[in-house]
């Protein structure tokens, strides 16, 4: 009796001066810190091993805390890593963990959870669509084909909060990586304890993020971020809530936008053109390069001249301005502008070429006609396959009178096929050209590069350049450790890229969006994780 | 009756088994698979995936396994909702839609009888003209321009109703009008016509003898005769409209099913194809079940049993 009323008495205290505080530290806990988002669609997990898209991943990331997390620019910031050891030529990394980060089930956040989590999304068994970016971890490829029991994965908890990762090769931008979701911890007691409903709606996860996920049924199209008082660096977040809206239409969420419900919209072309001198107009750069893709195992296509010809016949300037018209860039080569910097400088515009992306077109027709020549035909005709969505329809139409007006003696013939469809017809060789993309999973030109080299599994058009894999196998090997001698490796790859016409870059995509101007402090990053909202607050 | 309708009710489980033997054997040739980020996956690594949803075994195989879980109830788990049951992606989603439906239905018919109605009584004046220029263009406007309309005029410049989302009735207002228009021409089309019929025969001239009142008349005599047509269209068009419109759901944003359905096969989310396709069938079978019901209720010539005699 007399404990309880002890306890009562010391939760009247606590209490007391809780109120207290908030009263004198007014603006942390204001009501008007309140954000309102819009999300083309719905959130689909918070299982962290299972994410495949963007909405889930980026809620997952504001919601849970890893080594690091991925700042602006691409640069990590503290997470939960207080200190990380990089031995053995880069194959050994030893992190220490803060000791005040815990779950909302009151669980310590402990090097163990890591090697669970890494562990679970490995496993065969879990079925994780991205268990590939462990690639190079020791072990990790064995154990996701099943070939290695998990156990023998390069993690191990050397104690509660000492995490020690072994690698079977160095990876340069390994510590950015730990900035993922993927690789963020997970609580065993969790997973365990819901069992197959983990993740699957808000009450069925832990958090140990700058926010938690509240009012998620599973499939409702509505649910909020609350800032997360237990969270180790509590005191940075500013954010009371952010509420989501999936608005799949942006004639909807412009209209919920311009009434004060959002604070934040997307728009699709036809709204970019309009409000491109919008104050609040912004142009979200992403990962994402499209580019035609000639089958090299047809001997037309292995004439550089013809490569050659069919890009400088393609006006890229008209193509993004014209045909697409939703703030989307042309390439300046194959790897996306604003992905990584060294010394300050892009890649993109370290590795610019004036050849294999610009418009020239009687040197198209120059080459055209040697190419022809050299190929001993007059006429040239082949399919271009790109998906069947408007936007590819539109420029797969573009790119056909291009050709078929500048290039004398072009013929083509244009195939709109699904989406899935043309990726498994490209991966068979089943095309002459295609309108291809990819998108960067991580912010390093590598994650572009390494497509194009010879026995790469997504090297559809069979490309193969002796000197591009040298350059590239350098990277990976003797200059890995020496930061400048890679950049130049993988630049000198770029281009050559470029000037070979392996592939013909045209342009990256771009998301044009409005953002309410006293919204502050929204992290955007063209890979890896979309928005890190813990800095944002609305400016008074 | 009772034999009628225990043959009635065999013909629709066999009509819903072929509908998923059909679909589930369609759904199977779309190329392609169910995972989202398949572009960066190896062959190896897609095998393995298959292997762990039993995607790698035989078709047929599969398709005991499916028709064997959906006969326990088990509509198996969505892809794309990684982990979520079907059952309950359905469970948690039909209700929107039904709601939606119910009163955009509701709604229509409501009104498409009354404007119908009116259009009869008052046949070849400009009140007729005026409720046919109506139909017309209830019937020949899409749902979706009228939705983005209301949307912008009614809820952001007058601000009388949510511009999006799903609370309260307020917010089902706007797409129940915008989804009831549709309905409300057609039946309104239907009504007239079949009132002008029955306002020209025998027995109404004989009602107007008696001295019964105009009102009395349309609606005693004239307006039960003309709803039999009626029936037959508004089963079929409830089942479609309860089951859910994706294009209103999307720009109201509301939780339906109808959007669920049109992403699955777009994703190759198999069982959530099979599972949204078997609801729409049952509901349909259902309704037209119902409908021949109703029919003999509501004109006692149609007998159940006509087929026996």
């Amino acid at each position: 009796m007399g404990l309880k009323k002890g306890m009562l008495a010391a939760v009247i205290a606590v209490s007391t001066v809780a109120l207290a505080a908030c009263g004198s530290k007014g603006s942390q806990q204001d009501s008007s810190q309140v954000l309102h988002w819009s999300e083309p669609t719905e959130l689909q997990t918070l299982d962290l091993s299972k994410v495949v898209d963007t909405v889930s991943s980026d809620t997952i990331s504001n919601s849970t805390e890893g080594l690091y997390r991925l700042g602006k620019d691409s640069k990590i910031e503290p997470g939960l890593a207080t200190k990380t050891q990089v031995s053995n030529h880069g194959l050994k990394y030893t992190f220490t963990l803060r000791k005040n980060s815990k779950w909302s089930n009151g669980d310590p956040v402990t090097a163990q959870n890591f090697v669970y989590s890494w562990r679970r999304t490995v496993n065969p068994k879990t079925a994780s669509q991205y268990a590939y970016l462990f690639s190079g971890i020791k072990n990790a490829d064995a154990v996701a084909n099943g070939k290695k029991p998990v156990t023998t994965l390069g993690v191990k908890a050397a104690n509660k909060y000492k995490l020690v990762v072994t690698l079977d090769k160095n990876i340069p931008y390994f510590k950015l990586l730990m900035g993922f979701t993927v690789f963020f911890p997970q609580d065993q007691k969790a997973v365990e304890q819901y069992g197959s409903k983990y993740g699957t709606a808000a009450k069925y996860m832990v958090y140990n993020g700058p926010y938690k996920v509240a009012g998620w049924n599973g499939s409702n199209l509505n649910w909020h971020l609350v800032k997360n008082k237990d969270y180790w660096d509590q005191k940075a977040v500013k954010l009371q809530k952010i509420t989501f809206q999936v608005a799949k239409s942006t004639t909807t969420s412009y209209n919920l936008y311009q009434n004060k419900k959002l604070d934040e919209t997307y728009l699709d072309a036809e709204q970019a053109k309009q409000l491109s001198n919008n104050k609040d107009y912004v142009s979200l750069k992403q990962s994402r390069t499209n580019y035609l893709e000639f089958n090299q195992t047809n001997k037309e296509f292995q004439n550089k001249k013809i490569r050659q010809a069919l890009s400088y016949a393609v006006d890229r300037q008209q193509l993004v301005k014209k045909v697409l018209g939703n703030g989307s860039l042309p390439a300046k080569g194959i790897v996306s502008q604003d992905l990584a910097s060294y010394q300050g400088k892009d890649f993109a515009t370290a590795a610019a070429t004036t050849t294999g992306v610009t418009y020239n077109k009687s040197q198209a027709q120059k080459l055209w006609r040697e190419g022809l020549r050299e190929l001993g035909v007059k006429k040239l005709s082949f399919t271009l396959m790109g998906d069947d969505d408007d936007m590819s329809k539109a420029v797969t139409d573009y790119l056909q009178s291009q050709f078929e007006t500048n290039l004398p003696g072009a013929k083509v013939a244009v195939e709109n096929l699904p989406k899935k469809t043309r990726i498994t017809r490209a991966a068979a060789g089943q095309f002459d050209v295609v309108l291809a993309g990819w998108a960067a999973d991580f912010s390093d030109p590598i994650s572009f590069l390494d497509l194009f080299t010879k026995n790469n599994a997504y090297n559809d058009g069979k490309w193969d350049n002796p000197t591009y894999d040298r350059l590239i196998n350098v990277s990976k090997t003797t200059d890995v450790n020496n930061q400048n001698k890679r950049w130049q490796d993988l630049v000198a790859a770029s281009k050559l890229l470029s000037q070979e016409q392996g592939v013909a870059p045209l342009y990256q995509l771009s998301q044009a969006q409005l953002l309410r101007s006293d919204v502050k402090g929204v992290v955007y990053n063209t890979a890896g994780i979309a928005f890190n909202f813990k800095h944002a607050y609305i400016a008074k | 009756m009772r034999k009628y309708l225990l043959k009635r009710v065999f013909y629709m489980v066999l009509t819903l088994f072929l509908v998923a033997t059909i679909t589930f054997f369609l759904m199977k040739l779309m190329p392609g698979t169910p995972y989202s980020n398949q572009q960066k996956m190896t062959q190896q690594q897609i095998q393995i995936m298959n292997q762990q949803y039993g995607l790698n075994k035989p078709i047929w195989q599969q398709y005991v396994i499916y028709i064997f879980g959906m006969l326990h109830g088990d509509l198996g788990t969505s892809f794309q909702f990684s982990n979520q049951p079907v059952s309950y992606l359905i469970s948690s989603r039909i209700g929107a839609s039904a709601q939606l439906g119910a009163q955009a239905m509701i709604f229509g018919v409501f009104f498409g009888i009354i404007i119908g109605s009116i259009a009869a009584i008052n046949r070849n004046t400009w009140i007729d003209t005026t409720s046919t220029v109506v139909s017309i263009i209830g019937k020949s406007v899409p749902n979706f321009v009228l939705a983005v309309l209301l949307q912008y005029y009614i809820a952001l410049k007058l601000g009388w109703f949510p511009i999006a989302d799903w609370g309260g009735f307020s917010y089902t207002v706007l797409p129940t009008i915008a989804l009831g228009v549709g309905p409300l021409a057609e039946t309104a089309r239907f009504v007239r016509t079949g009132m002008v019929d029955v306002l020209n025969s025998d027995y109404i001239e004989l009602a107007r003898a008696k001295g019964l009142s105009k009102f009395g008349i349309v609606y005693h005599h004239a307006l039960r005769n003309s709803l039999i047509p009626l029936v037959t269209l508004i089963g079929p068009y409830t089942v479609a409209l309860m089951t859910g419109s994706m294009v209103i759901e999307n720009i109201f944003s509301i939780p339906g099913i109808g959007e669920q359905f049109v992403k699955s096969i777009l994703v190759n989310d198999y069982p959530t194809i099979m599972g949204v396709t078997m609801l729409f069938s049952a509901g349909l079978v259902a309704i037209i079940l119902l409908t021949d019901i109703v029919y003999g209720i509501i004109d006692p010539r149609i007998r159940l049993s006509g087929s026996e005699g």
